[in-house]
């Protein structure tokens, strides 16, 4: 973000380049085949698993309405952080919950982990309107569309002067809390799919009890589930390059690539996760 | 029964002590300059405003509370292994997670202002003197609190996840939140308080940040005094609502409809944030009114 602040011109391209993308393919088509070489159809289940939770994450930071240092001036609209970090906060608190929820079943603990991120990301984004509220002043209103898409309030007469709004308008807010529920949902799925094939090899691998690797493989299986969280982040929030406004920002159509890079990343790093315990 | 009082027990001390930690990170960010708003500390003196703020961005607020956190849990942890007290090894764990914290920012300010020294901006030895140590005051009252919660978290109310990766977790939320929250009151309301209020401060305003105080030049320890009035609290009890409301749905509600139960208060808790914050939004645009006269609008 540049120094001097202020919102980047908005959209920029969001076109799929064929080279790329074709390359992207070819990769991800490789690494399943190595996966299915290796690790038989519980590697292959694992890492289609780990894709789609990595999908998932890819697309909810782009959900989440990020004005980094313009924002803490009141420049810009959005939370006064970083893409990538603040949709880690999120979506760890709900990896928190649904790790703990991990015993009863796949579905109730990627909801509760998505649950989890959502309420993170509402009880933030209330307290970025509170500060800016009773603190500073200063209502919310969007610099990128005249009326919010969702309540159809007008927009540009809320805008104080020299800014590009300011603040959490209703459908930032409404973005933000579905990043926190995506985010939280992939990082879980993630988390899961690992300890699955955990639990199932490190006993065969350490020569030991399923209960005695147990606190190895959670320890793992939550060490790997944040690392791929914090690299689909940092993608994505390269494809955002800045700050966004949630989905109704020229921005959120770049999601597309976005969700390319994602899948090859979260491939990349679910094969390594996976043969550590499988070759 | 009992179970379940100690467990609500336990989520209320959690909350509390995240309440705490949320506070002291925030004020600790404002006196150290470690968030967002760090841009105009480092803008001002290339703009020909020299200044007397600290000036620290070691990295964004998430993850270098990540660290500090997840290093205090893991020594702690590794004391708890050599069957050192819990509150004992935890104040170690703190302890020493500070004292990194400490080194950094003092590589971070002499790296950074030295790299302004083109623009006439000096490295004041009294201000890492007097500065840092404030900061890493704050840094322990997070650091302790965090690794305690964690610790909680972990023994008494069973999550199983290794203190180290809960510090990770827990780490990287706290600095998400209390930079989130704490960051615009710090960057707006104190660094432009010549600024009107009331407003956001205007594109070609950057830079200009405010250096004298009421006696003398300004320095962060009068921004840590003002910030502490409504950024620090509000930051604590954003981080202890996180925290407690996440463990309150899950220990009381777990049980009913085998898991069903905690996802439910969570949307419910979630609908609730959401009908809060639309009230304020509108009561806001209400109240304060537009700063010009709505346009005509053709669609």
């Amino acid at each position: 973000m540049s120094a001097l602040g202020g919102a980047k011109p908005a959209g920029g391209s969001t076109g799929i380049a064929p080279v790329p993308t074709l390359i992207s393919l070819v990769i991800f088509v490789i690494i399943f085949a190595i996966m299915y070489m290796y690790g038989g159809s519980l590697g292959v289940t694992a890492l289609i698993g780990i894709v789609i939770g990595g999908l998932l994450i890819g697309f909810g930071v782009h959900f989440v309405p990020v004005g980094g240092a313009p924002a803490a001036m009141g420049q810009a609209p959005g939370i006064a952080t970083g893409v990538a970090m603040l949709a880690a906060g999120g979506g760890l608190a709900g990896l928190f919950g649904g790790a703990w929820a991990a015993s009863q079943g796949t579905l109730v603990a990627v909801v509760t982990g998505a649950i989890g991120g959502g309420l993170m990301l509402a009880i933030t984004c209330f307290f970025v309107n509170f500060v800016y509220i009773y603190g500073m002043g200063i209502p919310a209103a969007s610099g990128k569309v005249k009326k919010d898409p969702i309540t159809g309030d007008s927009q540009p007469e809320y805008k104080s002067q020299g800014t590009e709004g300011h603040g959490l308008p209703f459908v930032s807010f409404v973005g933000g809390v579905i990043g926190g529920i995506l985010g939280g949902a992939g990082g879980t799925l993630i988390y899961l799919m690992l300890l699955d094939v955990y639990n199932a090899s490190l006993p065969g691998v350490m020569k030991a009890t399923a209960v005695q690797v147990e606190p190895i493989a959670v320890s793992l299986a939550g060490m790997f589930a944040i690392g791929m969280f914090l690299v689909i982040a940092v993608l994505a929030a390269y494809n955002i390059t800045g700050t966004i406004e949630g989905p109704h920002d020229p921005k959120f159509k770049r999601f597309p690539r976005a969700l390319i890079a994602s899948a090859v990343a979260s491939a990349l790093c679910g094969v390594a996760a996976i043969m550590l315990v499988m070759v | 029964m009992d179970n379940i009082v100690f467990s609500i027990g336990i989520t209320a001390l959690a909350g509390a002590l995240a309440t705490v930690a949320g506070a002291a990170e925030d004020v600790e960010s404002d006196i150290g300059s470690q968030g967002d708003p760090n841009s105009q500390v480092q803008l001002a003196p290339q703009m020909g405003y020299i200044h007397r703020i600290y000036n620290k961005a070691i990295a964004g607020e998430p993850p270098a509370w990540g660290l500090w956190i997840a290093l205090g849990a893991g020594i702690a942890w590794a004391f708890m292994a050599m069957q050192i007290n819990p509150i004992l090894a935890i104040v170690l764990g703190a302890g020493l997670a500070t004292f990194v914290q400490g080194v950094y920012s003092t590589t971070a300010y002499l790296g950074r202002t030295a790299s302004l020294s083109k623009f006439g901006q000096p490295v004041y030895i009294d201000i890492i003197k007097s500065m840092t140590t404030v900061t890493m005051a704050h840094a322990f009252v997070a650091i302790f609190a965090t690794v305690t919660l964690c610790h909680l978290m972990n023994a008494a109310l069973g999550h199983p996840f290794p203190l180290p990766l809960l510090g990770l977790v827990w780490g990287i939320a706290l600095g998400a939140a209390g930079s989130a929250t704490g960051n615009p009151y710090y960057g707006k309301e104190r660094q432009y308080q010549t600024q009107n209020f009331g407003a956001g401060v205007p594109i070609s305003a950057s830079g200009n940040i405010v250096r004298y105080a009421e006696a003398g030049e300004r320095n962060s320890l009068d921004n840590g005094f003002f910030t502490a009035k409504l950024g620090g609290p509000a930051s604590g009890v954003c981080f202890g609502l996180i925290v407690f409301l996440e463990l309150w749905r899950t220990v009381l509600f777990e049980k009913i409809g085998a898991g069903w139960g905690a996802i439910i208060v969570g949307v419910i808790i979630i609908l609730i944030f959401t009908i809060i914050d639309r009230y304020i939004e509108v009561w806001a645009r209400k109240n304060y009114g537009p700063y010009t006269k709505p346009e005509e609008t053709s669609s």
